[in-house]
């Protein structure tokens, strides 16, 4: 008799846990649900008030291409455009080879590697404004070199390196340093070794290294407020743009929904690649 | 022999990495970490727009504390500790989730894309959208209008404190999940199994076996959030207008004014501020013992 009532009373709290367990489930992915609304929400309101005749009302409707036509007639974000696509493809070629150089060698040095992980991923805590500023004061101010093109390209990779290297680490941790040795084995030369074996299983890593360099690149504000001398590059153009009251803003929405695109298909590329690379 | 097993452990190593990776660092800290502290030493000297007058002065702090720079600071803090407290309460949920609860691939594959894209794109692309939708006669408003709630536009929704803080929920919530999600995606299934097996009712298996495993991404986590929101200033400058100055905008003041020691003791503040929260993190990552799996998970 108290052994069934027991066992009731068992049932009773595991029914109200594993309800309690769905309520939680539930609230997790409402959560997600609204995060990703955060997150994507506005990139969708954009690209809809590009199209809306009246953008600035914030609401949609009439549709048209107005904007864009503008935009392509209008064409002073074209040379903050170019310079922006000329830095984050040296950027991410710098990336590509110096992560490459870098990644192939940091998990393979023990302890040496971790620590110099760290050096490299410190960079990460520092708000991107202060690595701005300190850039300056170092560069323009102690040392006395002019800020252009150089600062621009110079803070890009600081803040995209560690990014790349991470790239290039998924793929170099896995790397089977045997197959250096066999291939020395048979004969092959150091150049051979790198070319015919490294680099084909460390390529969807040193790939990722690029686009990641290219993309952080060409979106990066904080730093190039401070190091951009006399250049402007296209989040500049966008930022100031975009904080005016001017009649460029709704030209602004159609510019970033553009960008936005580019990027978002960019770093699905960019991902597709690591994540066969990591999975073979 | 043994000639011949250092040779084989010389080989082991790949070609001329040790070189490169040596070179790589020094130049690495002599441009990179050389500056970040050169701004500690620029905070105790005179800098102007001449050069440096390098005798050892106060006045950049004292003129922080009097000139109510302080204020910036303690406000920037304040809205930044907010919106990561808010952040770890959205993200927890959702990551346990995604790296215990969710089943299948496609949905998780498209999920890490969705969090992975954002640290790719501009965050003024995705602020600016915010000025019309939160304005007086924006789709907010009025649509809270036409439902009878409200008389009157709420001039809160823009340029406003709580505009700040919703505004920078978005772009930062990535960093918080990645690496909640990572520390968790790290906790064997076996584990969690056995604490049930034992008795331990789900909240006891959250509470005693989750939560002290994923600390260090809970930590990592709070730290990758808090720390580039200091820094912020895009959402403080496009909805917060001119009546929410945070630290991007007061640096950009200072610099365009000329003002470097200012801005200098403003950075070495800021810096020793998350280097003392770091310690905070690493000490208490010790005192839980796990601090190791972090970097792991990174390698993963």
């Amino acid at each position: 008799m108290t052994d069934a009532l027991a066992g009731a009373a068992l049932m009773r709290v595991a029914r109200r846990e594993s309800a309690m367990l769905r309520l939680a489930k539930a609230m997790a992915i409402a959560f997600g649900c609204l995060g990703v609304l955060l997150m994507y929400g506005p990139v969708a309101w954009l690209a809809l008030m590009s199209v809306s005749e009246r953008p600035l009302t914030g609401k949609p409707g009439p549709f048209t291409l107005a904007w864009y036509e503008k935009l392509f007639a209008d064409p002073r974000w074209l040379d903050p455009l170019l310079t922006s696509l000329g830095i984050a493809t040296i950027v991410s070629i710098l990336c590509m080879i110096t992560a490459t150089a870098v990644g192939r060698t940091l998990p393979h040095i023990g302890r040496t590697g971790a620590w110099l992980l760290l050096v490299f991923l410190v960079v990460l805590f520092v708000p991107g404004v202060m690595l701005g500023v300190d850039f300056i004061m170092f560069y323009r101010l102690f040392l006395g070199v002019r800020t252009g093109l150089w600062s621009l390209i110079f803070a890009h990779f600081v803040w995209a390196f560690p990014f790349a290297l991470l790239g290039v680490l998924v793929v170099a941790g896995r790397f089977d340093t045997r197959l250096l040795e066999s291939a020395m084995d048979l004969g092959a030369g150091r150049w051979r070794r790198f070319r015919d074996i490294e680099m084909p299983l460390l390529f969807p890593g040193i790939l990722s290294a690029g686009f990641f360099g290219f993309l952080l690149s060409l979106n990066e504000l904080p730093r190039s407020i401070y190091l951009r001398g006399g250049t402007t590059t296209l989040p500049l153009f966008q930022w100031a743009e975009a904080s005016s009251h001017t009649t460029m803003v709704p030209l602004i929405y159609g510019l970033s929904t553009l960008i936005t695109i580019a990027s978002l298909g960019l770093t699905i590329i960019a991902l597709r690649q690591l994540f066969k690379g990591g999975a073979a | 022999m043994s000639g011949i097993t250092n040779w084989r452990s010389l080989l082991r190593r790949p070609p001329t990495g040790d070189w490169a990776v040596f070179t790589f660092s020094i130049v690495w800290c002599l441009g990179v970490l050389l500056p970040m502290a050169g701004v500690v030493l620029f905070s105790f000297v005179r800098v102007s727009a001449e050069g440096l007058d390098l005798n050892f002065t106060l006045n950049a702090y004292r003129e922080i504390f009097l000139t109510g720079r302080w204020e910036v600071t303690a406000r920037t803090i304040r809205i930044a500790a907010t919106v990561t407290a808010i952040l770890l309460l959205i993200s927890f949920p959702f990551a346990l989730w995604l790296a215990k609860g969710l089943r299948s691939t496609t949905w998780k594959i498209v999920i890490w894309t969705l969090l992975t894209a954002p640290f790719f794109l501009s965050d003024t692309a995705r602020v600016v959208i915010w000025r019309p939708v939160l304005g007086l006669m924006g789709p907010i408003n009025s649509g809270l209008m036409e439902l009878g709630l409200i008389e009157r536009p709420l001039t809160w929704l823009l340029f406003s404190e709580p505009a700040v803080h919703f505004g920078l929920l978005g772009p930062f919530l990535p960093n918080m999940v990645w690496p909640i999600f990572l520390s968790l995606i790290l906790i064997d299934d076996d584990l969690i199994e056995a604490s049930k097996d034992i008795g331990a009712s789900p909240w006891q298996t959250l509470r005693h076996v989750i939560l002290p495993l994923s600390m260090p991404g809970i930590l990592a986590g709070i730290i990758f959030s808090f720390v580039p929101m200091l820094g912020d200033d895009v959402v403080a400058k496009v909805i917060g207008g001119q009546q929410v100055l945070m630290l991007g905008g007061a640096m950009l003041d200072l610099i365009t004014a000329l003002n470097y020691s200012v801005a200098a003791a403003m950075s070495a503040l800021i810096l020793a501020i998350i280097a003392a929260l770091q310690l905070l993190i690493v000490l208490a990552l010790r005192r839980i013992g796990k601090g190791a799996s972090l970097v792991e998970g990174l390698r993963k």
